[in-house]
């Protein structure tokens, strides 16, 4: 009951990010108050050239002063629980102060996009409850971006190199021998890196800067002989990400550049190159990323899950992507509630996926016999014809509606509310100890035990006397059942790795791939419903009394429902 | 239990079943992808250099590209791969007239059918052959996208980015000529004036046309000598006749002065040792008859015979000509020779030419020798133009007529109490000059004109006097958005030339079809043609300024909020290519006026 209480609370607060947001001056401070009023120079690191101000001023002009954030993903993967993050702190934070918020995908990788994961993307966006002032793509920028990258070449502040992939990477790589060669020389390689007379890897474009962690030098463009799902067959060079996201915040007078820590070794390369440029220049924050204990979230290793069968596919409710969340049952709201709850400190947060789990708060609805190897039961009928009981939708305020539920001569009870032996602190149904019908009004008691005939001897029926609970003694306690149930399958799950790091060797020495939870996915294939849920559609929400809250598998078919367990209702849900 | 590990078991078999399903069992599958990855970027690879190539090829440094002729190479290309048997097959791309014809079209499977109907036997649709054709067209950087509309007419769609580029490289380049090669020699004829007499109006047409495409080949990137054959007495009283001349030249020069005219004069008399040479040759090669003491030439295909010697030993116009011809294609090497002269002289020319022909001066194959012929001057009443008084206009007074009429029209304007003193006076010379040239010009040379002052002076329609206050209202769109020409070469160079809004993009294509036009000028000779394309690229002009924000200004106070940079590079292009049509024109325009 106070668990169900706190869920009810939850569920009745609503989504609380945006306001736990607002409430948050500390946060608020944190980001600036100059920021998008055109007081960037404010903040502290920030660069001042002598043209910051004229151009913060155009800025103004463009934003009318007005919070302008992004949410920047790769369209090459399915968004995890890391990524709700950034949607809710990017999305939240407009919202919160008025201004708006692009969704661009960050296509500057031809190799790794894929169509369906633009839309996959927006529509996860569209779930969490969000609406893009513009989607945007970085391709969008290509002539922009390849019109400055000769800009920078002419400035002197970039340079063609023909060191390998290999000589650069590592420690202390060697710098470029090609760092100083004429600005008219490396004009005309970039032309010809253009025109795909070099070959991948033969030639990159390279920025004169020294980042944060020493690395010298980065590339800003290098060679794919890659079709590019948007400008199709047009380039043969491609943008770096460190070439192109401080440029894409610029063109779009992005306000807040919000990313995550690991970032932090590039601010400086980030003001650098809207310097460089004399382009207006936003200001970059971090926010701690978000790890999550007992699951993978990277696209590769997913990957290999799905491959060897370990999960069904990406959405598989075991994952924390976000499609695998709404498939297991969880509300947008709640998703948004734990980004909130997790904030923007950039302390690594690390969560585990109960507290996750808690903050569920799925639609209440009546009683229902849950997963159980069921128990057929007969009794005499409690009156000559059938009854109908009502329901309450839920039972903490009735004032939410009722539904019907047959009351036959038949009804079905958990294998585990009836022993034959009783024990102490037992409180259900036993011989010479009835029990009442949630709900029925009806107390049960136990009149004959059937049993399978031979060697174990189950018990498959129970005959049983029915009284009017106001006529009976007041019985020990109350449990859940159904009448004229539907057969359903059931997925109840547990985490899918048995360590809390799968992914560190130290802890898991085999790989991610030998920690599985043998026990993860719990199919069971005929469980009872109460049939009032016959007309509910893929992910509509369900607590079935005592059991915990479910919600209707996409898998469902006519007369065949299939339902996830979304959570239970113990009291932690990491132990059960 | 049993039920878990029973479902395991699946679980596994239906995973290594989809494994064997995409060959997992065969040991070469990684190496296999590598490969077919390696040939997919080396595919990627050669299309690319393949496309480099023809960029290159196309803009040969900084020519402006003819879109025309790109997509005559890409379609001929195109028809050349469906039907390889077929021989000259035609080759017809025009622009489109209504946008959703695409932007441009290429009607050549029309004519295929009719030529596989003929010389094949084949009945085959204009549809089906535009299918073929478009199934068959090379990479390129220039097409968007096709449709097949109608019988067969294939409607083609130009790439935002291409023109957006174009757009750009004229900006950062200037005006360039489309791409021509080896430089070439022309040598343009043109204002016979009758060097006793003064000039009248009727060497107007012929200076006027002359100049127009001595200053168009000169931009094409040829080397051009252009000759004013001044008309003699035939006979040389030598003393007495320099006196009259000199006193005449000055008075040409001044009018050339006045058109901004440039050419070298030489009288026939600088052909006069020649012309001896010439008969002996025709005579020498046998073809000289003599009819009543004359030496004639009969050319085949003209009735009437060259005259070149008179009975009396003098010579003829015949021989002049003759020996002037032999001059610029033997001397001064001409690639190309084209005759600024009157319609009525087109037989005499005719006959020059073949003439030079036969006797082997030159092979139509390898030089180009033209007769550009004009109609005559008319006054209003549709008759010859003539002064009240029945005589010859005088060119000078036609003039200082014009320049008088080019001031009362600005004095009616009120631009006097605009414009300072020397920015009226500017206004008024180029308004007259550019009036009177532009009316000549923009009319087909091949019919007579008729001469009006009204006309031309009019704002209204394809005049100068329309063309020049266009062009100096788009000048002053930056110069008012206190946008500088530095600042506009660095966005030009900065800046990707947005063309969504409709008129944006007809704006920009219709700027980009200049190289088409002058090509179509160098191949045809018709200047006329260059006049249309400025009044319909000022028109397109007005369109995009009437719907497209340059500069937005707040509505009380005048307060410019924001400049739109891109379209004040729109503005800027449409401005250098007109400027460059005024150039080739011999208009002159002001900044003021």
């Amino acid at each position: 009951i106070k668990n169900e209480v706190d869920l009810q609370v939850l569920h009745l607060l609503g989504p609380k990010t945006e306001a736990d947001l607002e409430k948050k001056p500390k946060v608020r401070r944190r980001l600036g108050t100059g920021v998008g009023g055109g007081e960037n120079y404010k903040t502290e690191g920030y660069v001042v050239t002598p043209n910051t101000m004229a151009l913060l001023k155009h800025h103004l002009t463009v934003t009318g002063g007005q919070v302008r954030t992004r949410f920047p993903p790769e369209p090459n993967g399915i968004l995890h629980i890391g990524h709700a993050k950034a949607i809710n702190f990017n999305f939240g934070y407009a919202k919160a102060n008025g201004g708006v918020c692009f969704l661009r995908y960050d296509d500057t990788n031809p190799e790794k996009e894929e169509e369906k994961y633009f839309t996959a993307i927006r529509e996860m966006v569209e779930w969490l409850g969000y609406q893009p002032y513009a989607v945007t793509h970085a391709s969008d920028y290509f002539d922009q971006l390849y019109t400055w990258a000769l800009e920078l070449i002419r400035r002197g502040q970039a340079y063609v190199c023909h060191q390998k992939v290999e000589e650069i990477k590592g420690h202390n790589p060697p710098p470029s021998p090609w760092r100083d060669r004429p600005v008219e020389e490396s004009l005309l390689l970039f032309e010809d890196m253009r025109k795909g007379k070099f070959g991948e890897g033969e030639a990159t474009l390279r920025m004169k800067l020294v980042m944060e962690d020493g690395k010298m030098d980065p590339v800003a463009y290098r060679v794919k002989f890659t079709p590019h799902h948007r400008t199709g067959d047009k380039w043969c060079i491609y943008p770096t990400y460190d070439y192109t996201h401080c440029l894409c915040d610029s063109i779009e007078h992005i306000t807040h550049s919000l990313c995550t820590k690991e970032f932090q070794a590039r601010r400086s390369s980030y003001f650098w190159l809207c310097n460089a440029l004399d382009v207006y220049c936003p200001v970059q924050w971090e926010y701690g990323r978000l790890n999550l204990l007992y699951t993978v979230v990277s696209k590769r290793k997913i990957i290999q899950l799905v491959e060897t069968g370990a999960v069904r596919d990406w959405d598989d409710p075991r994952l924390f992507t976000l499609t695998a969340l709404r498939r297991r049952g969880f509300p947008p709201e709640a998703i948004n509630n734990f980004c909130a709850r997790v904030g923007v400190t950039v302390a690594q947060a690390t969560m585990e996926p109960h507290l996750l789990e808690a903050c569920a708060a799925p639609r209440f609805l009546g009683s229902v016999l849950g997963p159980s190897p069921q128990k057929g039961q007969h009794s005499p009928p409690p009156s000559p014809q059938a009854l109908e009981v009502l329901v309450p939708n839920f039972p903490a305020d009735e004032s939410r509606g009722f539904h019907k539920v047959p009351f036959q001569s038949t009804v079905y009870i958990e294998e585990t509310d009836f022993r034959e032996e009783v024990d102490k602190g037992y409180k259900r149904l036993a011989p010479g100890q009835p029990v009442g019908l949630r709900h029925a009004g009806y107390v049960i008691a136990i009149q004959n035990v059937i049993k399978v005939r031979g060697s174990g001897g189950h018990v498959i029926e129970l005959e049983v006397t029915c009284t009017k609970s106001d006529v009976a003694e007041k019985p020990k306690a109350f449990i859940h059942w159904v009448s004229e149930p539907l057969v359903c399958e059931v997925r109840l799950y547990e985490r899918l790795f048995l360590h809390k790091n799968p992914e560190d060797p130290s802890e898991v020495p085999g790989g991610f791939l030998s920690d599985l939870n043998p026990d993860s996915l719990r199919v069971v294939r005929s469980a009872l419903v109460d049939s009032s849920v016959l007309s509910a559609r893929p992910f509509d929400k369900f607590q079935f009394e005592r059991l915990g809250y479910f919600s209707v598998d996409p898998d469902s078919e006519e007369g065949k429902m299939v339902f996830n367990r979304t959570v239970t209702l113990k009291e932690d849900p990491g132990k059960a | 239990m049993d039920n878990r590990a029973e479902e395991n078991e699946i679980k596994l078999l239906t995973a290594e079943i989809e494994r064997l399903k995409n060959f997992g069992c065969l040991g070469v599958s990684p190496s296999l992808e590598g490969l077919r990855d390696e040939n997919a970027k080396l595919k990627y690879r050669l299309n690319f250099l393949q496309k480099s190539l023809q960029e290159e090829r196309s803009k040969t440094a900084k020519s402006m590209i003819n879109i025309n002729s790109c997509l005559q190479e890409i379609f001929g290309a195109a028809i050349q791969a469906a039907y390889p048997d077929l021989e000259n097959p035609p080759l017809v791309v025009t622009p489109s007239q209504q946008p959703k014809f695409g932007d441009y079209q290429c009607n050549s499977a029309m004519g295929i059918t009719q030529i596989l109907l003929k010389t094949k036997e084949q009945k085959v649709s204009p549809r089906e052959i535009a299918e073929k054709i478009s199934k068959n067209i090379p990479a390129n950087e220039c097409i968007e996208k096709i449709e097949i509309a109608g019988p067969g007419f294939i409607n083609i769609h130009l790439r935002k980015d291409f023109v957006s580029k174009q757009l750009s490289s004229l900006l950062m380049n200037g005006v360039q000529p489309p791409a021509v090669g080896k430089r070439k020699k022309v040598v343009v004829d043109f204002s016979s004036p009758n060097i006793a007499k003064e000039m009248h109006v009727g060497h107007l047409r012929s200076t006027i046309i002359g100049e127009s495409m001595c200053r168009l080949f000169e931009f094409a990137g040829y080397d051009v000598l252009s000759f004013g054959v001044t008309k003699e007495l035939n006979h040389y009283f030598i003393k007495a006749w320099e006196l009259i001349c000199d006193v005449s030249r000055k008075e040409f020069q001044k009018i050339y002065n006045c058109l901004d005219i440039t050419l070298i004069e030489r009288g026939e008399s600088f052909y006069h040792e020649m012309m001896k040479d010439i008969v002996k040759e025709f005579e020498d090669k046998g073809f000289v008859q003599v009819d009543d003491g004359r030496k004639i030439v009969f050319v085949p295909g003209f009735p009437v015979p060259l005259t070149i010697m008179k009975s009396d030993g003098g010579y003829t116009y015949d021989t002049s000509d003759l020996a002037a011809l032999k001059h610029r294609l033997c001397e001064e090497k001409a690639d190309i020779l084209i005759y600024v002269v009157d319609s009525g002289q087109s037989v005499h020319l005719q006959t020059v030419f073949a003439a030079g022909q036969m006797i082997g001066w030159y092979d139509p194959k390898v030089t180009r020798v033209a007769h550009a012929a004009f109609g005559v001057v008319l006054g209003e009443d549709k008759k010859k133009f003539k002064t009240r008084s029945g005589d010859t206009v005088r060119l000078i007074d036609l003039l200082e007529e014009g320049l008088k009429r080019a001031m009362d029209k600005l004095r009616d304007k009120e631009r006097d109490k605009v414009l300072t003193a020397e920015e009226l006076k500017a206004a008024q010379t180029s308004v007259a000059f550019g009036c009177i040239k532009y009316a000549d010009l923009s009319h087909n040379r091949l019919n007579d004109y008729v001469f009006s002052f009204d006309k031309m002076l009019d704002d209204r329609g394809n005049t100068a006097a329309y063309l020049l206050y266009a062009f100096t209202r788009i000048r002053a769109i930056a110069r008012l958005a206190n946008i500088d020409e530095q600042m506009l070469r660095k966005a030009a160079r900065e800046e990707v030339l947005i063309l969504d809004h409709e008129k944006e993009w007809k704006l920009g294509k219709c700027i980009l079809r200049f190289p088409e036009i002058l090509q179509k000028i160098l191949d045809d000779l018709l200047l006329h043609t260059l006049c249309d394309y400025l009044y319909e690229l000022a028109t397109t002009f007005t369109e995009f300024y009437d719907n497209c924000y340059c500069v937005e200004k707040d509505r009380q106070s005048g307060q410019i909020v924001k400049v739109n940079m891109w379209r004040l590079l729109l503005c800027e292009a449409t401005a250098t290519v007109m400027a460059k049509g005024f150039d080739i024109l011999g208009i002159k325009p002001v900044q003021r006026m």
